[in-house]
C-alpha cells in the first residue's frame, strides 16, 4: 500500500556564503512513516530542518507539505499547517512553567483573537481553561505533572527535554520534526523513546522525521532512513540496508569504503568527520 | 477521622482568615494612597493626576520593552503627539474630551507602528538608535509644526467643566490607569502575553510554535504607542498647555529609568516607580527648603539638582542588587497578597523574570 506523501523536499539548496550546506537535497516523508535523517556531523542535517520549518530560505528548491507548496511560507504559517519541531538545544523559554510552555504551543489553537484576550472578552477565560486543562492532559502523559508549575529555566535537561516534546505535541501536529529526541538519555531511555514514538504515531496519526545518532534507536523506531553527507544524500533504505552500506560506515569513520573491507560493528557515534555545525 | 476533619477545618478557616487578611491589608493600602486626594487640596489632586500619567507611560514603556523586549528612546515623540492631537481636536475642533482621547491614543498608535516596521529589521542598539532619531525628529519638525502646535507659543488644551476641578481630572486620570491595568493584566494571563515572552526569548521557537513574530511585535509597538499617546492626551489636559519643550529627549530617558527601575514587567513596581519620578522633582525641593535646619552651603539651587542625581544612584542600585526593580522588592509581598503565602513561588506570574 503506497500512502500519499506528507513531506517532498526537492533539490534544496542552501549556501553560507562560500560553504554550500545543502546541495540539491531530495527526500520523501509518506503519511504514517517513522524516517530517519542521519549524517555526520556537519553534514547539514539541522540546515535542512532549519529549510523545512522556513527559519531558512534556501536559494533553490522546494518544500511540498501535506500536499501544499509550502516553500515560501513563513515559519509561523507552517507551524499552522502541522509542522511541528524540537530542538537540538532545546526549544522550552525559560522563563516560563512548564504548564506556561505547553499552553504557549497550544498557541494556534487558542481560538480567540489577541485583542479579544486583552480586553478579556467573555468567551476567552473559558477558552484560556479549557487550554490549561488541555496542557494538564499532555503533561500528565508525559509525567511532568511534578513540575507543571516549575519555570523551565531550573529544571533539569532531562525533564526539559520532555517539556520540548510536549510542546511540540501541544501544537496539533501533523508532522514531528525530532532534532535529536535522545541525545542526553541514557541507552535504556532512548530505546524507550522508540516505544513511546511509535506508539505516538499509532495515536495520534502522525508522521516523523528525526534527526538521530543513537543507533539501536534508528534500527528500531525508523521504516526508513537517510544518509545525508556534505550536504547531499549519501543512500537511503530501510534501516537494515543502512546498517551494512560501506559508503555509510565509510562516511561516518572517515576514509573510503575500500579501505574497510570488513564492515565493523554498525559505528556507534559519529567520529572524526567535523566539518563544524551548519 | 475526625482528626482529619478537625484540621481541614483549620486549615480552612486559617485560609478564610488569610483572605479576609489580605482583602483588609488592600483596602488599607488603597485608602492610603487615597488620602492625599481625599485631604492635600487641589496641589495634591494636581500631582496625583501627574503621577498617574507617568503610571501610564511607565506601563507603555513596560509593554514594549518588559513584555516585548524591544527598547524605545523616542517615546517622547509618542506623548507628545498624543498631547497635541488632544490638544488640536479640544482647542481647534471643540470636540469633546472623549473624542480628543481616542485621536491622541490613535495618533500614537500610528505614529509607533511606523517605527515598528522599522524596527522589524534592526534590533538592540540599533533599534535604539533608531527610536532616539525618531524622537529627536519629531522634536524639531513635528512639534515645531505651527498649525498643529501653535509653534512655541504651544497649544492650549482646555478642560471641559465637568473635569474643571483638579479633583475631577484626578479621578479621570486614575480611571485611565486602571484601564491600562486591566489591559496589562489581561494581556499577560491570555495568549499575547506567552507568545510575547516566547517572542522576547527566541524568535524562532516562537515562530515554530505558530506565532506570527512579525505581527506580534508591530502590535506590541502600536498597543505601546496608543498608551502613549492616550497619556499624552491626559498631560495635554492636566497642563491645560502643550509645548514642544514638555517632550525634550531627556524626558524619555527619565521614563525609561523609571520603567527600568520599577522592574519591568511588574506593574506595582512600574506604577510606584513612576509615581515617585513623577512627584520627587516637585515635592522634594521645596520640602528640604522649608525644613528648620539647613546645612551650611546647601541652599534650594542645590535642592532642585537633587532629584536627577537620586535618580541616577536609584538606577545604579537597582542594576547593582536587584536587577527586577521595586518589582522584586516587593514580589513576597504581592505574592502573599495574591496567594496567601509569602513562599511558594509555584503560580505561574506570566514570564517574569
Amino acid at each position: 500500500m503506497k500512502r500519499r506523501h506528507m513531506l517532498k523536499v526537492d533539490r534544496l539548496m542552501l549556501r553560507f556564503g562560500g560553504l554550500q550546506v545543502l546541495d540539491g537535497l531530495s527526500l520523501t516523508v509518506r503519511e504514517g512513516q517513522i524516517v530517519g535523517l542521519i549524517g555526520p556531523n556537519g553534514a547539514g542535517k539541522t540546515s535542512c530542518f532549519n529549510c523545512l520549518t522556513g527559519i531558512y530560505q534556501p536559494q533553490s528548491g522546494t518544500v511540498h507539505f501535506d500536499g501544499r507548496d509550502v516553500s515560501h511560507l513563513p515559519t509561523h504559517r507552517r507551524a499552522r499547517l502541522g509542522m511541528a519541531r524540537t530542538w537540538q538545544n532545546l526549544g522550552v523559554i525559560d522563563t516560563l512553567t512548564v504548564t506556561e510552555n505547553v499552553m504557549l504551543a497550544g498557541h494556534q489553537r487558542t481560538g480567540y483573537a489577541a485583542l479579544a484576550g486583552m480586553l478579556g472578552l467573555p468567551g476567552t477565560w473559558h477558552r484560556e481553561r479549557e487550554l490549561q486543562r488541555d496542557a494538564a492532559e499532555i503533561i500528565e502523559y508525559f509525567g511532568l505533572d511534578a513540575v507543571a508549575h516549575e519555570r523551565t529555566g531550573e529544571l533539569p535537561y532531562g525533564i526539559r527535554k520532555t517539556c520540548d516534546m510536549a510542546m511540540a505535541l501541544a501544537t496539533d501536529p501533523k508532522m514531528l520534526l525530532l532534532d535529536e529526541p535522545a541525545s542526553g538519555l541514557s541507552p535504556e531511555e532512548a530505546l524507550g523513546l522508540a516505544t513511546t514514538l511509535r506508539e505516538l504515531r499509532d495515536r495520534l496519526k502522525l508522521t516523523i522525521l528525526m534527526i538521530e545518532h543513537h543507533v539501536p534507536l534508528v534500527a528500531e523506531a525508523c521504516d526508513h532512513v537517510y544518509v545525508l553527507n556534505f550536504g547531499q544524500l549519501l543512500t537511503e533504505g530501510p534501516p537494515a540496508d543502512i546498517q551494512r552500506h560501506p559508503e555509510v560506515i565509510a562516511a561516518y569513520l572517515g576514509g573510503t569504503a575500500a579501505e574497510t573491507p570488513e564492515p565493523p560493528e554498525w559505528p556507534l557515534k559519529p567520529e572524526g568527520a567535523d566539518h563544524g555545525t551548519a | 477521622m475526625a482528626t482529619a476533619t478537625m484540621v481541614l477545618t483549620r486549615v480552612k478557616v486559617q485560609r478564610r482568615f488569610g483572605l479576609a487578611l489580605r482583602v483588609t491589608a488592600v483596602i488599607a493600602l488603597l485608602a492610603l494612597a487615597a488620602l492625599p486626594l481625599l485631604l492635600g487640596g487641589d496641589v495634591w489632586a494636581q500631582r496625583i493626576s501627574r503621577a498617574a500619567i507617568y503610571a501610564v507611560i511607565g506601563l507603555s514603556i513596560n509593554t514594549l520593552t518588559g513584555h516585548a523586549g524591544q527598547i524605545s528612546l523616542g517615546h517622547q515623540a509618542f506623548v507628545g503627539i498624543g498631547a497635541f492631537a488632544a490638544a488640536f481636536t479640544a482647542s481647534r475642533l471643540g470636540a469633546p474630551l472623549g473624542f480628543g482621547l481616542a485621536a491622541a491614543a490613535a495618533a500614537g498608535a500610528l505614529t509607533a507602528a511606523v517605527i515598528g516596521l522599522v524596527a522589524l529589521r534592526v534590533t538592540g542598539l540599533y533599534l535604539a538608535l533608531v527610536t532616539l532619531a525618531f524622537g529627536l525628529t519629531a522634536e524639531t519638525t513635528i512639534f515645531n509644526w505651527r498649525e498643529f502646535t501653535g509653534g512655541g507659543a504651544g497649544a492650549l488644551a482646555p478642560r471641559p467643566t465637568l473635569l474643571a476641578s483638579d479633583h475631577a481630572f484626578a479621578l479621570l486620570c486614575l480611571g485611565v490607569l486602571a484601564l491600562v491595568l486591566y489591559l496589562d493584566w489581561r494581556l499577560v494571563s491570555t495568549k499575547t502575553g506567552r507568545a510575547l515572552t516566547a517572542l522576547r526569548n527566541n524568535e524562532r521557537i516562537a515562530a515554530t510554535l505558530g506565532v506570527n513574530t512579525t505581527g506580534y511585535k508591530l502590535a506590541a509597538f502600536s498597543l505601546s504607542g496608543l498608551i502613549a499617546g492616550l497619556a499624552g492626551g491626559l498631560f495635554a489636559h492636566w497642563n491645560q498647555i502643550v509645548q514642544a519643550m514638555d517632550f525634550e529627549f531627556q524626558v524619555a530617558l527619565v521614563w525609561v529609568l523609571m520603567t527600568v527601575v520599577g522592574g519591568l514587567r511588574s506593574r506595582l513596581g512600574v506604577i510606584l516607580a513612576s509615581a515617585l519620578f513623577a512627584l520627587l522633582p516637585l515635592t522634594l525641593p521645596n520640602f528640604l527648603s522649608s525644613l528648620p535646619w539647613q546645612p551650611p552651603f546647601l541652599n534650594e539651587a542645590v535642592y532642585h539638582v537633587l532629584p536627577p542625581f537620586i535618580v541616577v544612584v536609584m538606577l545604579l542600585i537597582v542594576l547593582r542588587c536587584f536587577p527586577g526593580g521595586f518589582g522584586q522588592l516587593l514580589r513576597p509581598a504581592t505574592r502573599w497578597l495574591s496567594t496567601g503565602s509569602a513562599r511558594t513561588p509555584r503560580t505561574g506570574t506570566g514570564g517574569r523574570t
